[in-house]
């Protein structure tokens, strides 16, 4: 489904190079989690996936279904089926989240030449969603993450992507900041959302989302690359030891410069 | 004697005479004094603070004349305009004069007088206030109104009476051959404790020059409660330049909310004076331009007597090479604690072109009051561009959607819904202009 080729990024118009030479495939059907400490580039390889405008690829691929997706925007990824949960979900005082979510819903069902749904079946296939993160009708009539807190700004952008049914999902720490109640009602969606046809990219700092979400495959990324890659163990051996003995390690076998 | 020469005044941009013709002993006696003043008083220049960055060439560059010598083209049918809560509270101005056919006024509890200015010259309210209240100093257009107007829209609201309906003022402008100037006039007195919505509308029909010069006076009495909604929507080449002012007395609340959608250029100088203690008011605005508009906003708000809230959110969008001007003064003059005042200058730039001057501007001489104020200038935000388009919108769809929901909160002020749903449309229409 996605296969990622050498990645490099930079930030758009500066020369310092945050990712060099990301490679990563993920298949339908798999939960992906991707772990490393601040700066490493996690939340980077996010954005320039979906095709945020402050980062430039410089080098390598994305190619996503066989499709090289680099030149395209960010809504043209969305439409192929791209979503991205963000880290910070932006408030967008006087609209409110039905109002996006219908605009965004029909989007990309024209783009895809799907049948638009009028405003009461959306109101219907909307409402049909809301069980997903446990939240009441209210939540569709408010401002976009206006007034939210940050649990509820965390379960908005789950319960979005419930709503677009997206076929590749980066979640990027979604668990951050979310007491035990909210991360087990977040965790609890996107294993809920979750299905063979779909895949998902869990982006995280620690490993306690991991006792929610079963991955297949976990990776870690330190400055720019992933420098590890394995199974659920991967995540308990960064629990127990953390970033610097892992890196440590890799340098020990030769693995890493 | 003139100490100003004539080619100074704004007499030199106006043909033919301006000889009061009014049959009305308060309008004449006006229209004789305004006339005094203009022949006095220079033109504003680029030199006048009060002036600095606003471009008066289109007034400057060009000769209006009366309506009469326009050659008035004939309109078609306006009824899209009626609201349908004023269908029968309407008053309809075709070019500054007044249209009985047009107006309805079947609405209009029994004890309270709406009508035209020079059908009620002899109306005890009309002798004591027409003129009265308007106090803008070393100005030319209040005086132009003054020394020009015939007739306008008088409405007085005795005391405890409330008037359920809006009271629709409709100013509509017609095309003509040549650049005419219109005086639209406006006196309100509520009496006690009376309450009263009125939408006053200045639209043009057409894409011609004319010059509309608007003056309304407002006096509210103990307790009146006024909403007065103003929206202009003139034709895009002409200029517009308002003396909207009110007097509160004591417990008197008026709202006023001003929205800017034409005119090349508008000047819009309101000033509302707080005359005795505890009084309510607000002047919000909300101006959306594009093309080379210039939309500028003096405003005044005037505290003289102790408890007093005043609330000023002025929206700006601009786009194109338009270009906003807000100079916001809070006065609070020595004696009058306890005032509580608000004043903030929002400006949305959505195109490289655009210009905002903004100055807010405070002047307290009360040292126990609560006046807070500020001004920004902003662009749209990248990163709420691109949560919109990450979730499949257009770039293009997702800045509409965000300037749309940047003018929302002026338009919820309306209180008339059929007012809000056409500001609305108005703000669609604005922000989605690219895709036609």
């Amino acid at each position: 489904m996605l296969e990622i080729k050498n990645l490099h990024a930079v930030v758009e118009g500066e020369d310092i190079e945050i990712l060099k030479g990301v490679n990563l495939k993920v298949n339908a059907g798999e939960i992906h989690a991707i772990m490393g400490p601040n700066g490493s580039g996690k939340s980077t390889l996010a954005k320039v996936v979906s095709g945020h405008p402050e980062y430039e690829a410089t080098e390598g691929q994305i190619l996503f279904n066989g499709e090289d997706i680099i030149e395209l925007d960010a809504d043209e990824r969305a439409h192929m089926g791209l979503f991205l949960a963000f880290q910070y979900p932006v408030e967008v005082p006087g609209i409110t989240n039905k109002t996006l979510l219908r605009e965004a819903y029909n989007t990309i069902a024209r783009a895809n030449e799907r049948e638009e749904l009028d405003p009461i079946e959306f109101e219907d296939y909307i409402e049909s969603k809301l069980e997903v993160i446990d939240m009441k009708d209210e939540f569709l009539e408010r401002s976009i993450n206006t007034g939210f807190s940050g649990g509820e700004k965390k379960k908005n952008e789950i319960f979005q992507m419930a709503v677009l049914n997206p076929v590749l999902s980066f979640l990027d720490e979604t668990d951050s900041g979310l007491d035990i109640d909210a991360l087990k009602i977040v965790s609890d969606g996107v294993n809920k959302i979750s299905n063979s046809e779909n895949a998902i990219v869990l982006i995280t700092h620690y490993q306690r989302l991991l006792n929610y979400i079963k991955p297949d495959h976990v990776h870690v990324m330190m400055d720019g690359k992933i420098i590890k890659s394995g199974g659920i163990e991967l995540a308990e051996e960064l629990e127990a030891n953390g970033y610097d003995q892992m890196q440590k390690e890799l340098v020990l076998n030769g693995e890493a410069q | 004697m003139s100490e100003v020469a004539v080619r100074d005044t704004m007499l030199s941009y106006i043909s033919g005479s301006i000889e009061s013709e009014s049959q009305t002993v308060a309008i004449r006696a006006i229209n004789e004094r305004g006339r005094d003043v203009l022949h006095n008083t220079s033109f504003p220049t680029r030199k006048h603070e009060e002036w600095r960055f606003t471009d008066l060439s289109l007034i400057s560059k060009n000769t209006f004349t009366s309506v009469e010598e326009a050659d008035v083209k004939d309109f078609g049918d306006i009824s899209s305009y009626y609201l349908p809560e004023a269908l029968e509270s309407r008053l309809v101005f075709v070019n500054g004069q007044f249209n009985a056919e047009l107006s309805s006024l079947e609405g209009i509890p029994g004890n309270v007088t709406v009508g035209n200015l020079s059908e009620y010259g002899d109306h005890n309210a009309v002798k004591e206030y027409l003129g009265t209240i308007t106090n803008y100093d070393d100005d030319v257009f209040a005086p132009f109104n003054d020394a020009t107007f015939m007739d306008g829209t008088f409405i007085y609201v005795p005391e405890e009476t409330v008037v359920e309906a809006p009271i629709h003022v409709l100013n509509i402008f017609t095309d003509a051959e040549k650049a005419f100037y219109a005086t639209p006039r406006l006196l309100f007195v509520g009496e006690m404790f009376s309450k009263s919505t009125i939408i006053e509308e200045h639209i043009g029909l057409s894409n011609n020059l004319y010059l509309n010069v608007p003056v309304t006076e407002f006096k509210l009495f103990t307790g009146a409660h006024v909403h007065h909604a103003r929206i202009q929507r003139d034709s895009k080449q002409a200029a517009h330049i308002s003396r909207p002012i009110a007097i509160l007395d004591k417990n008197a609340e008026y709202h006023s909310y001003t929205i800017c959608l034409g005119a090349k250029l508008f000047r819009n100088d309101p000033r509302v004076i707080q005359n005795a203690e505890e009084v309510d008011f607000t002047v919000d605005g909300l101006v959306l331009i594009d093309g080379e508009q210039i939309a500028d906003t003096h405003s005044i708000m005037d505290h003289r007597f102790a408890h007093g809230n005043s609330h000023q959110l002025h929206k700006v969008v601009v786009n194109d090479k338009a270009h906003s001007i807000f100079n916001g003064k809070i006065f609070v003059a020595k004696d009058a604690q306890k005032i509580d005042s608000f004043q903030e200058n929002r400006n949305l730039l959505i195109s490289d072109d655009g210009k905002v001057n903004t100055k807010p501007q405070l002047e307290i001489f009360a040292d126990d009051v609560r006046c807070s104020h500020g001004a920004t200038i902003g662009q749209l935000q990248d990163e709420e561009v691109f949560y919109l388009q990450s979730r499949g919108l257009t770039e293009q769809k997702s800045r509409e959607l965000l300037v749309y929901a940047f003018a929302l909160e002026s338009v919820e002020s309306m209180e008339v819904e059929s007012v809000e749903k056409m500001l609305l449309d108005e703000v669609i229409k604005y922000t989605n202009r690219d895709d036609k």
